[in-house]
């Protein structure tokens, strides 16, 4: 009984965001010029792929309880070493893209370590593996380096059959992450985890193994959004992982996955995601100043915020505070 | 816990090998000898461009996709697009994006303006590479895109460029700074973002010019990144590791802003020889109370040139591949001619009416 | 016993690691005993230290504000435009720009109290938000011209050694380390931020020493900013980026935990020096300037780490 209703409330939640984008979308083809063509909308789509991937990860790491801010850099870390890597050989691509996900794992696995071991909020952590991956980046080089592989630009930027690649690449992600939260054992200790850390302990799950996973997750969804963003620039710009981490958390929230850990939902996310990326793209045809849009952005963070949170009293605790265990 | 060892042993190999990582990461990637070939840019800069591909009625809307607006410069060099613009009857619109340092941003915002049906792509790019493919859809679609301002770009996306010639710029800085300083002495240069065609032209500049002036020392180069607070900081370490500095080579007037505040803290200003600056107004301001130093322009007129640039190739002339704006040296005691001392430090010297100025 | 033994450590942990850290910086480079470039960092910490003060408030509570980097960026542009270069504009100009930032603060307070245990992202997107602001503000442009003297009263040596606005960062850290440790306000931050639920349950104003502590974050920014103009003008829209990673890895570092209900004003103000000995070490050793960030980082992780260790089973 209890589970339909949280089951309900879920697709509830869902149903709105989709419902906002839906919404948006309807108002943006009757009253932007220009929103309404094929080659726009697939535009959407390709834009905001990568944030899609980033925001899948991030999605894990809000369930459990915790926060990433690292995402951003640890994507411009991958920009940067897929394009030096590769130095636009498509025959590279595969074990590049390999080494991306190896990356990924890496770091995941060094902020759990520090999180279950060290006992470090994962908020401060990850603030300042923010600050040493930026560091990284900077002292390898503070320039635009190498190339991506042709391949790989496609995958970013063209389409098949009208649909955007990227596009598809996103909907397979979505459908994998969706799996593995819903479907599988794992993901139910990890939203147990989230939920009251103490308790799931008690039950027998190993608090310290799902934050690993979840770590895990939310840095390869980093590196993976890199290789698009690779794909998408052709060439690996140093910042180019600027802001990715508020806007996958933006996104996140929107989506439906509270920050208190406990509630996620990767369609929601995905939602939010295509969202943001048309209000982005409506804002550019409306030729509304970037200065009103760092505004609009910033106003948009605080509303999703405001709008969904979750109960204040519960919610005394900081996000990511990791209970003494 | 049947998993521990290995989970363990997986955990405590990835923080070695983060830490491995990280120690290897942090040595620059083989850093390559970035210099520009002066004499095949020449004869790139000089080809003609067929434009008849372009040509169309008007009216016309340009499209400005901004790398970054969050700079004085380039508010200047807009407004002197938006005021060639409005001497224009058929220029009925100027579209503005602005990517706040995203590349990625700008790709969308070329990829946003072609939706609009921009007539013409005026741009100063976040970084040229990461924009091509967008502009060259641009370009595909008939739309010419023009490259303004500090470096010059040969490729199949930019159509044209009205651009400042950073290595001539360098070049007759250099050449005033090694007179001013009597051909010898010990020297650092302070230099905009690494990477960038001012920082190598500049540098390849200075270079060229030092070796005909053994006499002169370059003891560092250095990145302020356009930025005073930096460039100040930079210095102030520089003047801690070497006791003797005789002279700055910064042709940037905002950097060389923060450079001499530095000097005079450390009361080392006395002596000191400052090449000439742009035409900054804080700088100017300088040049004008302490008599030295001077400027070699970086007009920002380059936004007025692209534009008269774009609408000769909209109207199907020919038009070469690079137009130069080119730099004028001002000597200290002409600077009072052109610093404005009561408008703001982060400002330009212009021609600009009064109801295109930026507000002040 | 251990427990007494890291108590004292916990306490005195950031004045051995400041003696450390200036104990090996004088070996590496003799600049660090001369009396003029010690007066020179103090100088360079005191945007970020005078910041920091006022958000150590804000982490005892057990919050964060993440926006002062942009609060200081805003300050700065806005407190030059307000001078218009006229001499006799300085004090309108100043205090208009702390009731400006005070008010951002403010906005944060009310935000945090409408939706708490969020603090951290609801200041990054007031920071975006302010941003934004500045630019539509200035245009673009760093627009504004400082008065003539501000600067260099600020900058000025007094016994050609120590610049005003470095003393200005050691008269504001004591004065505030007082109010932590004799007012009743600082008694219940402390309070509060050891234990929200059981303060509020005993009657203490939680909501109203909340929005206080952010009032005195913005305020404390503005000051920031002002200093930032003193120290070297301002050339750009967004002078203080970043800063908000300096003041969290000098409150950190001194001792506030970021669980709340521990740290002092001394510490944070120690942090930030220690902080800036070791930018200024990087620099000096001729090392990549961006080595600072992998620095900051390092210093913001090892340090929580090391506070935790010491502060466990408490």
């Amino acid at each position: 009984m209890a589970f339909d209703a949280v089951a309900a409330a879920r697709s509830a939640r869902n149903a709105g965001i989709y419902a906002l984008l839906v919404a948006a979308v309807v108002l943006a083809a009757l009253f932007v010029p220009s929103f309404a063509t094929p080659t726009n909308v697939g535009n959407v789509v390709t834009q905001s792929a990568a944030l899609g991937l980033v925001a899948i990860g991030q999605t894990f790491v809000i369930a459990a309880g915790m926060i990433d801010l690292s995402v951003g850099q640890l994507l411009g870390l991958s920009v940067v070493l897929t394009c030096a890597l590769s130095e636009g050989r498509g025959e590279l691509l595969v074990p590049v893209a390999l080494a991306m996900v190896a990356l990924g794992a890496v770091v995941g696995s060094v902020h759990s370590w520090l999180v279950n071991w060290l006992r470090i909020e994962p908020l401060i952590l990850t603030f300042g593996s923010l600050s040493i991956l930026q560091g990284v980046i900077f002292t390898m080089t503070d320039r635009s380096v190498g190339r991506a592989p042709e391949a790989l630009r496609w995958i970013a930027n063209e389409r098949v059959l009208g649909f955007p690649v990227a596009g598809v690449l996103l909907v397979v992600f979505g459908v994998v992450a969706h799996a593995l939260l819903r479907n599988t054992r794992f993901g139910l200790r990890l939203l147990a985890t989230g939920d009251d850390g103490e308790s799931a302990r008690r039950a027998g799950v190993d608090v310290a193994r799902v934050r690993w996973g979840a770590f895990v997750l939310s840095a390869i969804g980093a590196t993976a959004g890199g290789l698009l963003v690779a794909g998408r620039l052709g060439t690996g710009y140093p910042n180019a992982g600027q802001g990715f981490e508020l806007d996958a958390i933006v996104a996140a929230v929107l989506g439906g996955t509270s920050l208190a850990g406990g509630r996620a939902s990767i369609v929601g996310t995905i939602g939010a995601v295509l969202l943001l990326g048309v209000i982005a793209n409506v804002l550019n045809l409306l030729e509304v100043s970037a200065f009103v849009q760092t505004l609009a952005k910033g106003l948009i963070v605080v509303g999703a915020i405001l709008l969904t949170r979750g109960a204040p009293v519960v919610a005394a605790r900081a996000p990511g505070a990791v209970a003494a265990g | 816990m049947r998993n521990e060892p290995s989970r363990r042993t997986f955990v405590g190999g990835s923080l070695a090998l983060a830490l491995g990582g990280t120690s290897t990461l942090l040595t620059p990637l083989a850093a390559r000898a970035q210099t520009t070939d002066r004499a095949a840019q020449k004869k790139q800069m000089a080809e003609t461009v067929d434009t008849a591909k372009f040509k169309k009625a008007g009216p016309y809307t340009i499209g400005v996709a901004a790398g970054y607006m969050s700079n004085s410069w380039v508010v200047f060099c807009l407004q002197h697009i938006r005021w060639e613009a409005s001497q224009h009857k058929d220029v009925k619109d100027v579209i503005v994006t602005d990517a706040s340092f995203n590349p990625g941003k700008q790709v969308a915002d070329i990829e946003d303006l072609i939706s609009k049906n921009v007539s013409l792509i005026i741009y100063w790019p976040v970084d040229e590479k990461a924009i091509q493919p967008a502009l060259e859809k641009a370009v595909a679609k008939g739309i010419p895109t023009i490259n303004a301002g500090g470096g010059f770009t040969y490729s199949n996306g930019t159509v044209s460029n009205a651009f400042i010639d950073q290595y001539a710029l360098g070049e007759m800085v250099a050449q005033h700074f090694a007179a001013d300083l009597g051909g010898k002495g010990k020297v650092f240069a302070m230099l905009p973002i690494a990477g960038t065609t001012a920082a190598v032209d500049q540098l390849a500049a200075l270079k060229d010019v030092l070796a005909k002036h053994k006499g002169i020392e370059l003891l560092s180069a250095e990145h302020g990144d356009w930025n005073r607070a930096k460039a100040k900081q930079i210095t102030e370490n520089l003047l801690q590791r070497y006791p003797k500095i005789d002279g700055v080579y910064s042709p940037a007037g905002q950097m060389s802003m923060g450079v001499v505040e530095a000097f005079e803290e450390a009361g080392r200003a006395k002596n000191l020889v400052m090449s000439p600056g742009d035409e900054y107004n804080g700088w100017m301001k300088w040049v004008v109370k302490n008599k030295k130093g001077g400027a070699v322009t970086f007009p920002t007129r380059a936004g007025q040139e692209a534009t008269k640039l774009g609408l000769r190739i909209l109207a199907g002339q020919p038009v070469p591949r690079g137009l130069v704006i080119p730099s004028q040296y001002i000597a200290p005691a002409e600077a009072a001619k052109y610093a404005e001392m009561d408008k703001p430090d982060d400002w330009w010297a212009s021609n600009l009416p009064a109801n295109f100025k930026p507000k002040a | 016993m251990g427990a007494t033994v890291r108590d004292v450590l916990g306490r005195w942990a950031i004045v051995l690691v400041f003696a450390l850290l200036y104990g090996v910086a004088v070996l590496l480079s003799d600049a660090f005993l001369e009396p003029v470039y010690v007066g020179n960092i103090l100088r360079q910490a005191a945007p970020v230290g005078i910041a920091a003060i006022g958000t150590t408030l804000v982490m005892i509570l057990g919050a964060v504000d993440l926006s002062i980097g942009a609060i200081i960026s805003f300050s700065a542009v806005f407190c030059a435009v307000m001078m218009q270069g006229e001499a006799g504009n300085i004090g309108i100009a100043v205090a208009a720009t702390l009731v400006v930032a005070a008010a951002f603060g403010a906005i944060n307070g009310a935000l945090n109290l409408a939706s708490p245990g969020s603090s951290f992202i609801l200041t990054l997107g007031s920071a975006l938000a302010l941003y934004g602001l500045t630019q539509l503000y200035s245009g673009g442009t760093a627009r504004g011209i400082v008065s003539p003297g501000f600067r260099e009263f600020f900058n000025h040596r007094l016994g050609d050694v120590l610049p005003v606005l470095a003393l200005a960062m050691l008269a504001i850290a004591a004065v505030m380390e007082i109010v932590l440790r004799t007012t009743r306000f600082g008694r219940q931050i402390y309070l509060i931020g050891s234990n929200r639920e059981a303060a509020r349950l005993s009657g203490l104003p939680v909501a109203a020493v909340t929005f206080a502590c952010y009032v005195v974050s913005g305020l404390f920014a503005g000051l920031g900013g002002i200093a930032v103009l003193a120290r070297s003008g301002v050339s750009s829209t967004f002078v203080g980026r970043g800063f908000e990673f300096d003041a969290l890895a000098a409150i950190v570092l001194g001792g506030t935990v970021f669980r709340g209900g521990r740290g002092t004003v001394v510490g944070t103000v120690a942090g930030t020096l220690v902080l800036f000995i070791a930018f200024n070490l990087v620099n000096i050793l001729g090392f990549n300037y961006n080595l600072q960030l992998v620095l900051k980082g390092t210093i913001i992780i090892v340090a929580s780490a090391g506070y935790a260790w010491l502060g466990r089973d408490r």
